[in-house]
């Protein structure tokens, strides 16, 4: 039950027929005999129907094909399914850690390609972003700590400043032998190299200064101070000149 | 093929109309529409039986709206400063005779565009209103009725007062 004179918000819920009906005939008498508050009342009321004459022709946009639901519902499947996928190799690659890991992809291919496991890292992690960061830092001295918790006394971080490229992120992984960790770096273009460290496998045991290409990814590798080491970037990126460890 | 796709095609024009009147673009307001409808499919079964499907539809909408406005927010001065566009504020300090209805409309802010169209275009309660903008029912009476007065001053051409400015 409204109350006169009707307060401002009464007379808004008038404009929008939002009041009771016993109300808006007691509103309706009151404006009749208040021309001011009519006037504004009908200003309000005019506005509006204004506004839906304005607006009305922009329900009348030609049908763009990409908004069909039924479209949309096909799209959310598909990825939700090549997000399952990924996951699943994922998942199947973690799981294996104990028995075989990241070893039971390199014997299913040609073996003894040197950090296979780096390059699928880069792969996985880099390119597809699939997975967060377990570590993510600034500048090269905390993200080199973080490192120093996994690996003892293992080669330093190599200093890519000079080619434009900074530690951002951090990831561990297993492997048969042990923790693994992937640094990534990234220049202000966004391009992206990964520093890789593993102890050496029986398969891997220590490598000779070396670098090889597959799948439009490059990696030159080495060994130190008990672990193994691979630098991975895109073939297809210009090498930094600094790639010298 | 399926029941709540009928529902949606039926509702795009208004979710699209709605989204116009967000972006003031055409094009990014249907890349808006788009990622409203993939959230509303993927979210269905999360809306309480009793709310209005188109009611539901335009808070998904307005808080997607939001969040993508509030992103690139820290881009808007570069872009005021380029455009001269001024969206972060509320622009009914700017001192433009608007020359239509639609004109005015296009002066307010985000939310007093929303809320004159739910409202005065589009019909919903005042309830329904305020559980998109999930504030009280007094909140959603006072912000419209600033709304209508700052649409009401900018048709009318008149240069608004400082007194406007203390918009919530």
């Amino acid at each position: 039950m409204i109350s006169l004179p009707p307060s401002e918000r009464d007379l808004h819920a008038y404009v929008d027929h939002q009041l009771l009906e016993s109300d808006r005939r007691v509103l309706e008498t009151y404006l009749a005999a208040h021309p001011d508050v009519a006037a504004q009342v009908h200003a309000w009321q005019h506005d509006a129907q204004l506004l839906r004459a304005a607006l009305g022709g922009a329900l009348q946009q030609p049908a763009n094909p990409d908004l069909d639901p039924a479209l949309i519902r096909q799209r959310i499947k598909r990825q939700s399914r090549r997000h399952l996928a990924k996951a699943a190799v994922l998942l199947i690659a973690v799981s294996l850690g104990g028995i075989g890991g990241w070893h039971a992809r390199e014997v299913s291919q040609p073996a003894q390609l040197p950090m296979a496991d780096a390059m699928q890292a880069f792969r996985l992690f880099a390119q597809d972003g699939i997975m967060p960061a377990d570590y993510k830092g600034q500048g090269g001295g905390t993200m080199q700590a973080w490192l120093d918790r996994y690996f003892n006394q293992a080669h330093r971080l190599p200093d890519l400043s000079a080619s434009g490229f900074t530690p951002v992120s951090g990831r561990l992984l297993t492997t048969e032998q042990g923790a693994a960790a992937m640094v990534l770096y990234e220049d202000p273009q966004g391009r992206r190299i990964s520093f890789y460290i593993r102890p050496p496998g029986p398969e891997n045991g220590f490598l000779p200064r070396g670098s090889r290409s597959a799948d439009g990814l490059q990696a030159q590798y080495w060994s130190g101070a008990g672990y193994n080491y691979a630098v991975v970037s895109p073939a297809d990126q210009p090498t930094p000149a600094m790639l010298k460890f | 093929m399926h029941e709540l796709d009928e529902q949606l095609r039926e509702l795009i024009p208004r979710l699209r109309r709605f989204a116009v009147s967000l972006t003031r673009n055409p094009s990014s307001a249907d890349d808006l529409v788009q990622s409203t409808l993939e959230r509303a499919i993927i979210r269905w079964a999360d809306k309480r039986v009793e709310s209005d499907l188109r009611a539901w539809l335009f808070s998904i909408l307005y808080r997607q709206f939001l969040d993508a406005h509030r992103r690139t927010r820290r881009y808007a001065r570069m872009l005021e400063f380029f455009t001269g566009r001024d969206d972060a504020q509320p622009s009914v300090e700017r001192t433009v005779i608007a020359q239509s209805t639609l004109q005015a409309f296009d002066q307010l802010n985000t939310e007093q565009r929303a809320l004159l169209l739910w409202v005065s275009v589009e019909g919903l309660s005042y309830k329904e209103v305020a559980e998109i903008l999930d504030v009280p029912l007094g909140t959603v009476m006072s912000r419209l009725s600033r709304a209508r007065q700052a649409l009401r001053q900018l048709s009318d051409g008149e240069i608004a007062s400082p007194s406007l400015r203390i918009l919530k």
